[in-house]
């Protein structure tokens, strides 16, 4: 029976032409961001340039020429022994991006070549020019690499650099914040709208000769969460995708982060969107679907500031604190576990006393959902509905 | 078989039912009747347990009607019931599946019914884009799409045009035929003794009279007589007969169910030459009419009388 109510609710909603928008625009909002961030921090893929050198190479142009490209971050291939025409013809096509005639001591290229490729093959040039040199006034090959080949500088880094780190986790913490709220609240919202349009149509004294309510209330919520979960798995599959793209080193707690974020959701959209079922069964009239789901709305929306007044600093005591309440837990938990600032101790019982209030909820929903679902005429107010189950 | 027995419900201070009795046997149609606020959508929603009732008890078949029980009846409510956004296979395909039938049962069941209430041309049409005639034949089809074996229909046959309604009439002629039992409610009483031979009239959520509509209509305690005459003529009819109305050529009386059909024809023959004569009981109408205390005069001619009764 709640199969049936679920696979209804998932052909329903996956068919609609407003969940596959939502999920395309979503997904590709988050690529784009992971592909924004890769233009503005440059590319880390070296450039590479095809070079030709007409007839021999004058003795240790090729290697001088690598470790100048090596330097300076790009890289150049080298062919060696072509002939004149074919090397013409390349730089012309733009086959080649330059070609050396070393009988010559010419540089040919379509238009000036970069930077960085006539640095490094003037290096070359230079270098084997002054190897030439060195070796006609008698010195020996071990005294001219001495010579043209001084030990570089290295670097040695004394910053750490973990602040990178803990921004980007932050900052994905954030964002995943934002798409929980954004998603539970949708399909929230679809479950507020459903139970109401089975009221106001009428087709819920239908349904209820042939199955229980307290089972139309589990088809709804598990249905439209398989939705809402198959929309914020692709997003943070998306997203993954995205911090690849980017190419920023991702630290540890967010592969931990991420993943777990989705059983956070999981659980937080069951709580909350149980309860916009049993507000939505509360009213017979879609206008006045947003009224009665009101009180949810505004704990649901306080629980999301709360994520930005105290997502800053998820080590200090109040974030310890009210990461662990079940309204707060599924927005605030994942934050705090991607930039690695809940403890164990604290993720288990947050997810204790969640999982406890949910199946609380569910409970009670349950019991009281039968009779505000025949509810008839005006809004039932929550004092009125829960004194239901009392006189049942 | 269907037995409501003695059921009570109140809603705060108003008494919607007040000891509601009745049965619908096996294959039995029984119409419902009764005026706006009667009690009529009350007593079917308690029967298919949308409403708990205060007192009495109802059973199906001798058992107390549990879920289980419910998924083998169909029910089609005074304010319809679908999915506005769901197309019309869909639709029946659901319902039947919930009813119990296999997946491919139930589409087989889909594509029958929608044929049946002549609504296949529109199966892949959400529901919103029918006319309220064809969505009415769509929540038929509903009710009947896991063959059911007590369908409990509210005025099934509001705003449905004269084409549908035969459609209706020959649908439920067949299951019965086909031994299912149905109680059915309406506002248009020709219908009701057109389809089905047993009434059940409630008022103030109290059963006021049922039985066979023909008998009903025989206990009642006067006739109506119609003469037709060759001729104009003046004749007055003897005793205590009342005029209904009166045409040059003919006379419509109002006479107790006891006088002399006989006697009335000899007395009117001797004033002219009868060439048409009908001695009647009321018809359905102002049974009910009568049943539910509502005055029945000023009321012309019994073939006059509203179909649509509002209170």
């Amino acid at each position: 029976m709640v199969w049936l109510v679920m696979s209804r609710e998932v052909r329903q909603r996956v068919r609609s032409r407003g969940f596959k928008v939502t999920t395309a625009f979503l997904c590709i909002a988050v690529l784009g961001g992971g592909v924004l961030s890769r233009a503005v921090r440059g590319d880390d893929e070296p450039t590479r340039y095809d070079v030709a050198v007409i007839g021999a190479a004058p003795q240790g142009f090729a290697d001088t020429v690598q470790a100048a490209a090596k330097t300076l971050d790009i890289k150049v291939r080298l062919t060696i022994g072509t002939d004149a025409a074919t090397a013409e013809r390349g730089v012309r096509d733009g086959k080649l991006d330059a070609a050396i005639d070393p009988a010559a001591g010419t540089l040919i290229a379509d238009s000036a070549p970069s930077d960085q490729l006539a640095a490094v093959l003037a290096t070359g040039w230079q270098s084997s020019a002054s190897a030439a040199a060195a070796r006609e006034a008698g010195l020996d090959d071990d005294e001219i690499a001495a010579i043209l080949s001084p030990a570089g500088l290295s670097t040695t880094l004394i910053g750490t650099d973990d602040t990178d780190d803990d921004n980007l986790a932050t900052a994905v913490g954030f964002a995943t914040a934002v798409l929980l709220f954004i998603s539970i609240n949708a399909f929230g919202g679809m479950v507020l709208t459903g139970v109401v349009e089975e009221k106001s149509s009428g087709v819920v004294e239908v349904l209820l000769a042939h199955l229980r309510a307290h089972q139309l209330l589990a088809g709804k919520v598990f249905g439209i969460g398989t939705v809402a979960m198959i929309q914020f798995s692709a997003t943070l599959a998306a997203g993954v995708v995205a911090l690849r793209i980017s190419g920023t080193s991702v630290p540890g707690s967010l592969w931990v982060g991420l993943p777990t974020t989705l059983l956070w959701f999981v659980v937080g959209f069951v709580l909350y969107s149980t309860l916009f079922a049993l507000a939505g069964s509360f009213v017979s009239r879609q206008e006045d679907a947003q009224s009665a789901a009101a009180p949810i709305s505004m704990v649901f929306t306080v629980a999301y500031l709360t994520v930005f007044i105290l997502g800053a600093n998820p080590h200090s005591t109040a974030a310890r604190i009210v990461s662990v309440l079940p309204p707060f837990a599924p927005l605030l938990m994942p934050l705090r576990v991607s930039t690695g600032a809940a403890s164990v101790v604290e993720i288990v019982l947050a997810a204790v006393l969640l999982l406890a209030a949910t199946f609380g909820m569910l409970r009670l929903a349950g019991a009281v959902y039968g009779r505000t679902l025949l509810h008839r005429g005006s809004r039932l107010r929550w004092k009125q509905a829960l004194r239901l189950k009392s006189s049942s | 078989m269907l037995d409501v027995r003695e059921v009570g419900k109140r809603f705060g201070d108003v008494v919607a039912l007040d000891g509601v009795s009745l049965t619908v046997g096996d294959g039995q149609i029984v119409g419902f009747l009764g005026p706006n606020g009667a009690g009529k959508s009350t007593t079917m929603r308690a029967v298919m347990g949308l409403i708990a009732i205060d007192s009495g008890h109802i059973t199906w078949q001798g058992e107390p009607i549990t879920a289980a029980v419910r998924r083998r009846f169909g029910y089609m409510p005074a304010e319809r019931g679908m999915y506005p956004k769901m197309t019309v296979r869909d639709q029946l395909v659901y319902f039947a599946r919930l009813a119990g039938l296999s997946p491919t049962d139930a589409f087989h069941a889909a594509v029958k019914w929608m044929k049946r209430v002549d609504v296949i041309g529109r199966a892949d049409d959400e529901v919103q884009a029918l006319s309220s005639g064809n969505q009415q034949r769509v929540q038929l089809a509903i009710a009947l799409v896991h063959e059911p074996e007590l369908l409990i229909l509210d005025e099934p046959f509001s705003g449905l045009d004269p084409l549908a309604v035969e459609n209706m009439k020959t649908i439920l002629t067949e299951q019965l035929a086909a031994g299912t039992s149905v109680l059915f409610s309406s506002h248009q009483l020709d219908l009701v003794s057109d389809v089905s031979r047993d009434v059940v009239i409630v008022e103030a959520g109290r059963v006021v009279m049922q039985g066979d509509v023909r008998d009903l209509r025989e206990r009642a305690d006067f006739r109506y007589a119609s003469i037709g005459f060759a001729d104009e003529t003046s004749w007055m009819p003897p005793g205590d007969a009342e005029v209904v109305e009166r045409l040059p050529r003919g006379i419509r009386l109002k006479v107790g169910a006891d006088s002399d059909p006989g006697a009335l024809l000899a007395d009117a023959g001797r004033a002219g030459r009868v060439v048409e004569f009908a001695f009647t009981p009321p018809d359905l109408s102002e049974v009910f009419l009568a049943a539910i205390g509502r005055s029945t005069t000023g009321v012309a001619s019994s073939s006059d009388v509203p179909t649509e009764v509002v209170s």
